[in-house]
């Protein structure tokens, strides 16, 4: 089934982009170095056209899909240490290889907040990990133990903590070694991540969001207490995203809309004159500078500058990095970048209308997450299961609850449902919910280049679906690993 | 000369299309006699690409051995640019036919020596002994190529500055920003062109249609470079209705009984031709 020159064209598909539409376009791999290829360039440059031609007969080729939030699935539980590196590792790679059937093929094991001595052991475990069949594990994602009490959800009250020393407090629990430098940590790795889901409200938190920041571990703000002040503090010292949106925080208040509310946050702070002489898009970095005009509003008005989204000489949309979180636009505005946003769309977690109106606020930081457990398999009954500290699961349908409460205790969905609930419940295209699994929880972990898009020299990882959302095949990094009529060997 | 009239362009695509393909099949190429093609881009002959595609898909036609030659590409627009021409042939064709990519062969706009691009390029059509068709499209002006009013009707593959008319018309492919579209491109010139052993020419669009009165109905006029053609011995112009706009109805009906005269020819030469092909054969 190789392909003579290692060149594969994909025809005849619908291929998502990164503005949400599909498009009918052919897409060129090279199976031998698993990357897509730039077809201009190999064809007027490198003379050369694929050996093998794939006929997709009209289906959707995505990039593979990312789960940013998952604690396991297949019987696997990323929390659960038993003493033994093998048997975790092994686990890890099951969990790993079985999961690209829901269409995943990168995801950010998700760890729940443990006792304060596993942590070093367990992230020193999560390094980045893929084989040529799996989906690649980019790193860790650390939910806890810097959480409210109330708001702690499932996670084991006595083991909650508070960040007195500030960043310090953060080196204590997650290991010294674990928190170090951007570049020492991701080695020589493509791809390498770091996640923290804390509540910024407690003591200290706020203190080390800076340095989190700057070593390249990505903040999320969540089981959280915080009122609308210190969530926009955290966000403008760096807080990058807020975890499962809806669940364990306040709930939204038009006075004080808390985290909820940052979903509804302006570009422009202090909002000063001048204002904008057209609607503003919502993401800063869709305005432009014009230069030279004039307002009748402002008393220096001879070298006012407006802005104004799609005139100029820039393409609305194209990546202008005009400002940063907490940083200045040309005219000394503060620019507020809202964060993203992980929602569980199983339908349980967040009731349709809630997700539709977080995704009419704020579509470009949408990003679907699964928060799924370890008893997450598609095959699995309903009942009760066995789960960690003689604790155990009620499995109903996609509904999960710790045995004898009525605590949802994260879901069992599969991303591809995911997708499929979210056009259902926003009523958005299949293009734009699969940008909420691909390009923006790429974008939010800075990964664009190589996961969640089909940018040449990206990862050829890909996701075959019909025009229902349902996967019907998936590639790992150019080779053709699973499809849904049968285990492709080889 | 002839004209051919269709009723909308992707008619006029279809005709075309079939023509080219029937054309290329009779000169049964191969890789030591392959098949040469000039090729125009632009928005007329979109839909003449999207049948040849059609024909390619269905097993009809095969580009295999044919050898491409585009008529011209900017200055100075990087290769993967989406205007460039490189990147509209790949769109809009090559990826999607079974031509190697080592037959094509288009102008590089970027090289350090622009002059002797421009020889070489000449030079490559005579080494494949010329080129069989040349395929074009026209401007609002009649030029062809990108042979402005006022090229010389002898001209050479060289640089040329675009008129004033043509970047404003090109400035909707760069987000209306005049100053973004290139000012220089390479071409052929209308010699390289009326070298070609036939010409087929695609015109559609009421906005064409004062170009077609000018090159059909008055005299050979380096301002519209198009009726340099009247100089060719087989030309073919294939247009659609509104293009015929600004021709008098004598024109047009003329050139419409031309073409049924010409059917029945063609219908008589095949046969001619099967007959004799059969008594070579002792077959009769």
């Amino acid at each position: 089934m190789s392909s003579p020159n290692g060149l594969v064209c994909f025809t005849n598909c619908l291929l998502p982009q990164e503005d949400g539409s599909l498009i009918a376009k052919d897409l060129w791999i090279d199976e031998r170095t698993g990357l897509i290829l730039d077809p201009n360039e190999t064809f007027f440059g490198k003379k050369l056209r694929p050996g093998r031609t794939v006929d997709l007969s009209g289906d959707v080729l995505s990039p593979g899909f990312l789960d940013i939030q998952i604690n396991g699935a297949y019987g696997f539980d990323f929390s659960v240490y038993e003493n033994n590196d093998d048997d975790y590792r092994e686990g890890m790679q099951m969990m790993a290889e079985k999961i690209i059937e829901t269409g995943v093929t990168s995801l950010l094991p998700t760890i729940i907040t443990q006792e304060k001595s596993f942590y070093p052991k367990l992230l020193q475990l999560l390094r980045p990990f893929s084989t040529p069949k799996s989906a690649t594990l980019l790193g860790w994602h650390a939910e806890g133990p810097f959480l409210e009490y109330t708001k702690r959800g499932a996670h084991a009250p006595p083991y909650l903590v508070e960040a007195p020393k500030g960043f310090n407090s953060f080196e204590e629990v997650y290991g010294k070694e674990n928190l170090i430098g951007h570049k020492e940590w991701y080695q020589s790795q493509d791809i390498a991540i770091r996640m923290i889901t804390a509540a910024p409200e407690l003591p200290g938190v706020l203190d080390a969001l800076q340095t989190l920041t700057d070593r390249g571990i990505v903040v999320s703000i969540g089981h959280s207490n915080a009122q609308t002040d210190i969530a926009m503090a955290a966000v403008k010292r760096g807080a990058k995203l807020i975890t499962h949106l809806f669940n364990a925080m306040p709930q939204f208040h038009h006075r004080d809309p808390s985290i909820v509310g940052l979903l509804g946050a302006s570009p422009f702070f202090n909002a000063p004159i001048p204002f904008p002489l057209a609607y503003v898009h919502c993401d800063p970095k869709h305005t432009i500078e014009l230069q030279g005009g004039t307002s009748p509003t402002s008393p220096s008005s001879k070298n006012a500058t407006y802005f104004v989204p799609g005139s100029g000489n820039v393409t609305p949309g194209s990546p202008i990095q005009t400002g940063t979180q907490s940083g200045l636009d040309p005219v000394g505005r503060v620019v507020f970048e809202r964060p993203f946003y992980g929602i569980i769309v199983d339908g349980i977690h967040c009731h349709p209308n809630s997700v539709r109106l977080a995704y009419s606020a704020h579509p470009n930081g949408c990003i679907l997450i699964t928060d799924a457990m370890k008893i997450l398999d598609p095959n699995l009954k309903d009942g009760i299961h066995e789960w960690r500290d003689g604790k155990r699961f009620v499995k109903e349908g996609e509904r999960l609850y710790l045995e004898g409460t009525n605590t949802l205790a994260g879901s069992v969905v599969t991303l591809d449902k995911c997708v499929r609930n979210f056009a259902t419940f926003t009523g958005c295209s299949l293009g734009e919910a699969i940008k909420c699994v691909t390009y923006n929880p790429a974008r939010c972990l800075g990964i664009e280049h190589i996961k969640g898009t089909l940018r040449p020299g990206a990862h050829a990882d890909l996701v075959v679906l019909d025009r229902y959302g349902c996967v019907k095949s998936t590639w790992i990094r150019g080779n053709h690993v699973w499809s849904s009529n049968s285990i492709v060997h080889g | 000369m002839r004209l051919i009239i269709r009723e909308d362009p992707e008619s006029v695509g279809e005709y075309i299309a079939n023509y080219v393909c029937k054309r290329i099949n009779d000169f049964n190429p191969s890789p030591e006699r392959p098949f040469v093609l000039g090729l125009p881009t632009g928005s007329s002959p979109v839909p003449t690409y999207k049948a040849l595609i059609n024909l390619v898909k269905t097993g009809r036609l095969s580009f295999r051995n044919v050898i491409t030659f585009n008529m011209d590409e900017y200055v100075g627009l990087p290769r993967d640019h989406p205007e460039s021409y490189h990147s509209f042939m790949f769109r809009e064709l090559f990826s999607h036919v079974d031509i190697p990519p080592e037959n094509v062969n288009i102008l590089d706009g970027n090289a350090d020596d622009l002059v002797s691009e421009c020889n070489d390029y000449e030079r490559r059509i005579k080494q494949y002994g010329g080129v069989e068709l040349f395929l074009a499209g026209i401007g609002e002006d009649g030029h062809i190529a990108f042979n402005e009013p006022g090229s010389s009707l002898t001209s050479r593959t060289r640089i040329k500055t675009l008129a004033y008319g043509t970047i404003l018309a090109n400035a909707r492919f760069f987000n209306n920003d005049i100053s973004a579209v290139p000012h220089m491109a390479l071409t052929v010139g209308v010699q390289t062109v009326l070298d070609s052993r036939e010409v087929v020419v695609v015109v559609t669009g009421q906005r064409k249609a004062l170009a077609i009165a000018k090159a059909i109905e008055e005299g050979v006029n380096h301002l519209w470079t198009l009726s340099a053609l009247q100089m060719h011995p087989w030309a073919l112009i294939v247009v659609d209705e509104d293009a015929t706009l600004e021709l008098h109805v004598k024109t047009v009906k003329y050139f419409k009984s031309i073409e049924q005269v010409q059917e029945e020819v063609e219908k008589n030469q095949a046969e001619l031709k099967k007959k004799k092909h059969a008594a070579v054969n002792g077959i009769n």
